[in-house]
């Protein structure tokens, strides 16, 4: 195939770009550095967007791919090496220059390097190492970098790039293996799991020792992690990392993520959400995303989408993937082999206390804090905020919204010094024909025989007003 | 009712804090109102004189008996966009010495609440304008930054781009208060009031960048997915209002 070089910049930032788009990736978070005299850059452990394209999605990283050409046949692809695209390729310095200029201009958080294959698999990833080499060493880049490791890469250059890198995700494309055979012909599980497991040790080896040597660690957020050694979840958590000393690299410090696309293959929701609770608790993943699949290539082993890529779906995947990393949520819970796929109409919190009524209504001023996050409407924010206000006096509704709770779904299941907001019955359907708003009435009646009772119009729509004066008077009046 | 009058500035509201506070009138006697508002009858009304030294006098004394970290929850509610946040700084401070460090996590106290939601707003803002503030090349080599913030923020990005961008030579320029933060690489930034001429001829020079601005806005177009296409959810995640300053946008 012919690579395209003589291109100028602007065209290879076209096509590399719109190449990458399908990578959902674009968090600059997880490692909080401050600047350094001498160098460019630091990072900030929230991550920072920096612009949101017509699409909603965050642009936080020069997101690109160092080339576009493949040798693989991933059916789901568009690069993949059956495709008629145009083909080129960054040089090394292309990609520094590129990152470091709209770095300086704050139009960026820091670089996205992802690839296709050129040659080998390694002859790549070396190439990526160069990059990243020149980027931070020649450059004195001290930003954000982001890698993508390519199924199959020697150990001997994820080692050397994890010490480069931010962040480094091999992509695990579909959950189950059987999928993967059929879509991605080139790749394999183990391929993928191979450099997930080394990068994942690596991490742990330097955090011993750091903790051996005694280094200082700081606190950069609180989230869940649910590591494998550690199985008692503690959500909100502080999450601390071994501080950086000047000219020291760590290994892979804002640690590793993957992606998975959904809709691709048959597999269900509960699938889904089991294999990312598996990686979060084996791999030590940071985050998985969930990429709705967008069919590029007209490939009959791929499914038709005619209503477009399955974004509800990918939404509620996002929603159970909080759940499971910062609420102390497993994957059972949210869902069965009887119920495999998320209520399209409820978010899974709100399906989750449906169905667990029995340990409602709570009590704002006497619950526990993991008590207090499994509330629909409450989060890990407002939660933390009534445990610590309430210390100090009695809260009531009107103070609680203050520290942002949705009172809209949390109404049903709190209670203030044992008050409900409004008179309610504690009723499965009652709460659920209330959370649902009036326009989704219908559809969720037509989708969800089988989870709730069917809607009647006589009990759900309350139809039957009271009889008024007037209607007296006219009935009397024979003027109905 | 005696009323305090004070600047826009965050050591005028330490001042008139101080003022409010010495008079000894009793908390209930006293307001804090910005200069300029509408006078009302049965009150008397004072200027409050701006000194460093009844400035520092407050903030040491939040900073010693109370904490640095509700220092900077007071700092931030000064830099608001609100008209009346000196006075919600004072009912706030009276709670703050009554009950110690803890009144931050009171929120079901008013006056306490109040302050939060300044810092609220204000810290939201300031985590949009770190990423969506765009820098571009003068003449001279100097980048030039031009927001427009609804609150006084420019202090707290500066800190931030100080950090970041520390080997270069930057203007961060606040459109609306005609204020500047100007950093020297290398060396450290100063605040400066530019509503001079010089000053304003300066920085109304174009900025000789088609280049980059070409390339982000060409990545920009190409970095969306066609088939995900979904304006309502770009405008909550980027109001419309910064996007005048935003190279991508122009």
């Amino acid at each position: 195939m012919l690579i395209q070089e003589a291109m100028g910049i602007q065209d290879k930032l076209k096509i590399l770009s719109d190449a990458a788009k399908y990578d959902v990736a674009c968090t600059s978070s997880g490692v909080a550095r401050g600047g350094e005299k001498g160098t460019v850059g630091n990072t900030v452990a929230a991550g920072i967007c920096h612009s949101f394209s017509a699409d909603g999605r965050c642009i936080s990283l020069l997101k690109i791919l160092f080339t576009n050409q493949c040798i693989y046949d991933c059916k789901y692809c568009v690069n993949r090496c059956s495709n008629d695209v145009v083909r080129t390729a960054f040089t090394p310095d292309e990609v520094c220059t590129l990152t470091m200029e709209f770095y300086r201009r704050n139009y960026i958080e820091g670089l996205f390097l992802s690839s296709g294959i050129l040659y080998t698999v390694n002859y790549t990833m070396e190439l990526i190492c160069q990059t990243l080499h020149k980027l931070r060493e020649e450059h004195h880049f001290n930003g954000y970098i982001h890698v993508k490791g390519i199924p199959g890469t020697a150990p001997e250059l994820i080692e050397r790039i994890g010490f480069l890198a931010d962040r480094m995700s091999v992509n695990l494309e579909l959950p189950t293996a059987q999928g993967l055979r059929e879509l991605a012909p080139g790749k394999t599980r183990e391929k993928i799991l191979g450099p997930m497991r080394q990068v994942q040790r690596g991490i742990a080896a330097q955090n011993q020792k750091y903790l051996e040597t005694g280094s200082r660690f700081q606190r950069i957020g609180t989230y869940s992690p649910t590591g494998s050694n550690d199985p008692l979840q503690h959500p909100g958590r502080s999450v601390w990392q071994p501080q950086q000393g000047a000219g020291r690299r760590n290994f892979v410090p804002a640690g590793q993520s993957t992606q998975m696309i959904v809709g691709a293959t048959p597999e269900s929701d509960y699938q889904m959400i089991q294999v990312a609770e598996a990686l979060y608790q084996n791999y030590d993943l940071k985050r998985v995303f969930y990429s709705a699949f967008v069919r590029v290539n007209d490939d009959s082993l791929l499914p038709a989408l005619p209503g477009g890529p399955p974004l509800l779906r990918e939404h509620r995947l996002y929603q159970a993937d909080w759940l499971l990393r910062f609420y102390g949520f497993q994957a059972m819970e949210l869902l069965s082999a009887d119920q495999p796929n998320f209520n399209t109409l409820i978010d899974p919190k709100c399906d989750w206390a449906l169905r667990h009524l029995e340990q409602f209504p709570v009590e704002i001023n006497r619950a526990d804090y993991y008590t207090l996050l499994r509330v629909p409407g409450l989060g890990v924010t407002s939660a933390k905020r009534i445990v610590a206000a309430r210390r100090s006096g009695i809260l009531d509704f009107p103070d609680i919204k203050k520290m942002g709770v949705v009172l809209k779904r949390a109404a049903y299941f709190i209670t203030c010094s044992g008050k409900t907001m409004v008179p309610f019955r504690l009723d499965q359907n009652y709460i659920t024909s209330q959370l649902i708003g009036d326009e989704h009435k219908k559809v969720w009646d037509i989708e969800n025989h089988s989870s709730y009772r069917q809607l009647s119009l006589f009990d759900d729509y309350h139809t039957l007003a009271p009889v008024t004066r007037e209607d007296r008077l006219s009935a009397v009046l024979g003027a109905l | 009712m005696q009323v305090f009058l004070c600047g826009e500035e965050v050591d005028d509201i330490w001042c008139s804090i101080y003022d409010a506070w010495m008079s000894r009138l009793g908390h209930a006697n006293v307001r804090i109102e910005p200069a300029g508002c509408d006078p009302e009858l049965f009150c008397e009304y004072r200027l409050v004189a701006t000194t460093p030294e009844k400035a520092a006098k407050v903030t040491d004394s939040i900073r010693q008996k109370l904490s640095e970290e509700l220092y900077e929850f007071a700092y931030k509610a000064a830099l608001s966009q609100e008209r009346y946040r000196a006075d919600r700084i004072y009912r706030f401070l009276i709670y703050a010495f009554h009950y110690g460090t803890r009144v931050v996590t009171m929120l079901q106290i008013p006056a306490v609440y109040e302050v939060f939601r300044m810092d609220r707003n204000l810290g939201k803002e300031y985590d949009h304008m770190r990423g969506f503030t765009r820098f571009s090349r003068m003449e001279e080599g100097i980048l030039l930054g031009k927001i427009g913030p609804k609150n006084d923020i420019t202090v707290l990005l500066a800190a931030h781009f100080a950090d970041r961008l520390s080997g270069e030579n930057w203007i961060l320029y606040d459109c609306n208060r005609k204020k500047a933060a100007v950093h020297r690489a290398g060396a450290g930034w100063v605040m400066v009031q530019t509503d001079t001429k010089e000053w304003q001829d300066r920085l109304q020079k174009a900025t000789d960048e088609a280049e980059y601005e070409e390339l982000w806005r060409a990545f920009h177009t190409s970095i969306a997915i066609k088939e995900r296409t979904n304006p309502r959810c770009q405008m909550n995640m980027l109001p419309l209002r910064f996007r005048p300053y935003m190279t991508e946008f122009q």
